[in-house]
């Protein structure tokens, strides 16, 4: 075995030591659905029947919600909205488990005595990381699976929908989750604390993203004023404007938050409103962001945060 | 390893933190199958030249090479270690502590682990949580996970830091049993009694720079050429104290009534014969085995460098 299979050995073995994978496992494979079954359940024997439910939508509110396949999406769909994310969470716990532990431990020392190939200990750590989170998701899946076919016998859902693309969400959410666990594996070690850098890992993308919105607030409107001519004069206005398109969230969760569309026109046609049944979703998706967009960001902030993280490392001097 | 290659060489080996130099150009080669007591007071530069030769930390001059590779290398694989405070992951186990170290090492068959915990006589301890252990019991589980790829040189910082009588005892004992069967080791200490009965070759450090590298009988034999260190007691401890100043001699007090004092070799045995004439009633005079400790000690002191 290569040594870069070694370090992903050594370092699963520690992972599944760790109480807080299980922990993370079970709100994600357990809690999620469970709740989620339980929301549909109450929809069902609460509305079904009931005057809103005119040619049967509670039904189909349930279907979306609370079938296997709904259950399977939400899974997907639901740690994407949490502030922060949970993905973003998964991402930097196990950042911290794998190469923040190692300083606060003085565990460097002993790791790179054992296995002195550096670059193989940090790409076996991400490999594992990514092993990690690919379980998690595959888990999360397959338990909301078995959760919406328990749900099946006492609740009016199929196993209707479309699951090819559903999984390729799920494997491309996967791949995206590369850029996370870099960029929280670059910040808990570039901090050397792992307590400040996973508050990092939250807060800094909000923060420089805040920032943008700052600017917006206060010289991205018209007409021209005397701030916002300065931009207007060294034509920056336009490119500052496309910036939201190369935000970090943005793109890291477009995988999981782009079923919300079809939830939406669930509800859309539910309201029966004439309008567009996306209302402000486009906003809350990233405007003007493709998955093939996306890719091409994430491997770009893949490229910038592997290569500090893989220069940083090697240069580290264990003190 | 190719016949009449070092186990270890440091050659100008420097490390600079800003302007003050850590390790300040040391040089030494170490032979394979030798155990060299690597001796200096806390802060000389002892640890810091470990983890240069560990390929823990990058020189800023010189290189250090380990098994005729410099380092950092594959060699290092050959190579184990016990650097400081021994850590260790405190969720774990102490067996799976060192089920991790071999799983990251690769190589290490299943049998070696209960083979070494029997060896540092943890095997009862084994399955409990390190953050459990006491000072003792991590020493030498630290001991047991750099033995467990049957290392061809082992590095040792301070490894009976901590430890009472009885633990370095038996951390001696280990390494005793290590070293007969031909693994390099260069132990540090700055306990020097501790090594004392151990290494066979003494490198000595202060304030960055090598002071001393050779044989343990070496070090004592240049120093006591040059002086005798005597052991006196008399009835009149002050009176004692008076006479050895009026000949030129400063006594350092040891007790009430005794007083230790430096004699060049040549005035030795002069000294009773001059108390006894300035009206000294000597109990007891004798001269102070000259162990490790102070032979270090005064060539510190007197910045001597007789390598």
């Amino acid at each position: 075995m290569s040594a870069f299979g070694h370090v992903v050995s050594a370092e699963l073995f520690k992972v599944l030591r760790k109480r807080r994978t299980y922990v993370v496992a079970g709100l994600w494979w357990g809690l999620l659905p469970i709740l989620t079954l339980t929301a549909g359940q109450l929809l069902q024997t609460n509305l079904g029947g009931s005057f809103v439910d005119e040619g049967g939508s509670v039904s189909m509110v349930v279907q979306a919600v609370a079938s296997p396949f709904g259950l399977a999406r939400i899974a997907l769909v639901g740690p994407a909205y949490l502030s922060p994310t949970f993905y973003i969470i998964v991402a930097a716990l196990f950042a911290a488990l794998l190469i923040g532990e190692e300083r606060s431990q003085s565990m460097w020392k002993t790791v790179l005595v054992a296995q002195p190939n550096r670059m193989a200990v940090l790409a076996g750590k991400v490999a594992v990381a990514m092993i990690v989170v690919a379980a998690l998701l595959l888990g999360a899946l397959l338990a909301s699976v078995l959760v919406g076919a328990i749900g099946m016998t006492f609740l009016p859902t199929t196993w209707a929908g479309e699951w090819g693309a559903l999984f390729r969400l799920y494997a491309v959410q996967w791949t995206f989750m590369l850029a996370a666990v870099t960029f929280s594996f670059l910040m808990v070690f570039l901090t050397r604390n792992v307590a400040l850098g996973m508050v990092l890992v939250f807060f800094l993308p909000a923060l420089l993203e805040g920032l943008y919105s700052l600017y917006a607030l206060a010289v991205g409107f018209q007409p021209v004023n005397r701030l916002n001519v300065f931009f207007q004069t060294l034509q920056l206005r336009q490119t500052l404007e496309d910036l939201p398109r190369y935000f970090f969230t943005n793109n890291l969760y477009f995988p999981a938050r782009s079923p919300v569309t079809d939830l939406i026109a669930i509800f859309g046609d539910i309201d029966g409103g004439g309008g567009s049944p996306m209302g402000a979703i486009p906003g809350l998706l990233g405007g003007g962001v493709t998955l093939s967009h996306a890719a091409l960001v994430m491997v770009g902030y893949i490229v910038v945060f592997g290569t500090i993280l893989a220069w940083r490392f090697a240069q580290h001097d264990v003190d | 390893m190719r016949a009449g290659m070092h186990a270890i060489t440091a050659s100008s080996l420097t490390k600079r933190y800003g302007r003050t130099a850590a390790v300040d150009a040391v040089s030494f080669e170490i032979t394979p199958g030798e155990i060299v007591g690597f001796l200096g007071p806390n802060g000389a530069g002892k640890t810091t030249t470990l983890r240069m030769l560990a390929g823990l930390i990058r020189p800023s001059g010189g290189e250090g090479r380990v098994l005729g590779a410099r380092v950092p290398s594959a060699t290092l694989r050959e190579v184990g270690t016990m650097i400081e405070e021994p850590s260790f992951y405190p969720y774990m186990s102490g067996r799976d502590n060192l089920r991790h170290a071999a799983l990251l090492h690769g190589g290490v068959p299943p049998q070696r682990i209960d083979e070494l915990l029997a060896f540092v006589k943890m095997e009862k301890a084994a399955t409990k949580r390190v953050k459990a252990y006491s000072q003792g019991m991590r020493q030498r589980l630290a001991l047991a996970r750099a033995l467990l790829w049957r290392p061809k040189v082992l590095l040792l910082d301070e490894p009976t830091n901590g430890l009472d009588p009885v633990g370095i005892a038996e951390i001696r004992e280990n390494l005793r049993a290590v070293a007969r069967g031909g693994v390099t080791i260069l132990v540090s200490s700055h306990i020097l009694g501790e090594i004392e009965k151990l290494v066979d070759r003494i490198l000595a450090i202060e304030k960055g720079r090598l002071v001393f590298d050779g044989p343990l009988d070496r070090l004592l034999a240049s120093l006591d050429a040059a002086t005798v260190r005597y052991v006196l007691r008399a009835t009149d401890g002050a009176l004692l104290l008076d006479a050895l100043r009026g000949m030129g001699l400063e006594g350092e007090p040891a007790g009430d009534d005794g007083a230790l004092v430096d004699v060049a070799l040549e005035h030795a045995d002069e000294l009773v014969g001059e108390l006894v004439r300035a009206g000294v009633s000597v109990i007891e005079a004798r001269r102070h085995e000259g162990d490790l400790e102070d032979a270090y000690l005064r060539l510190v002191q007197a910045d001597a460098r007789p390598s």
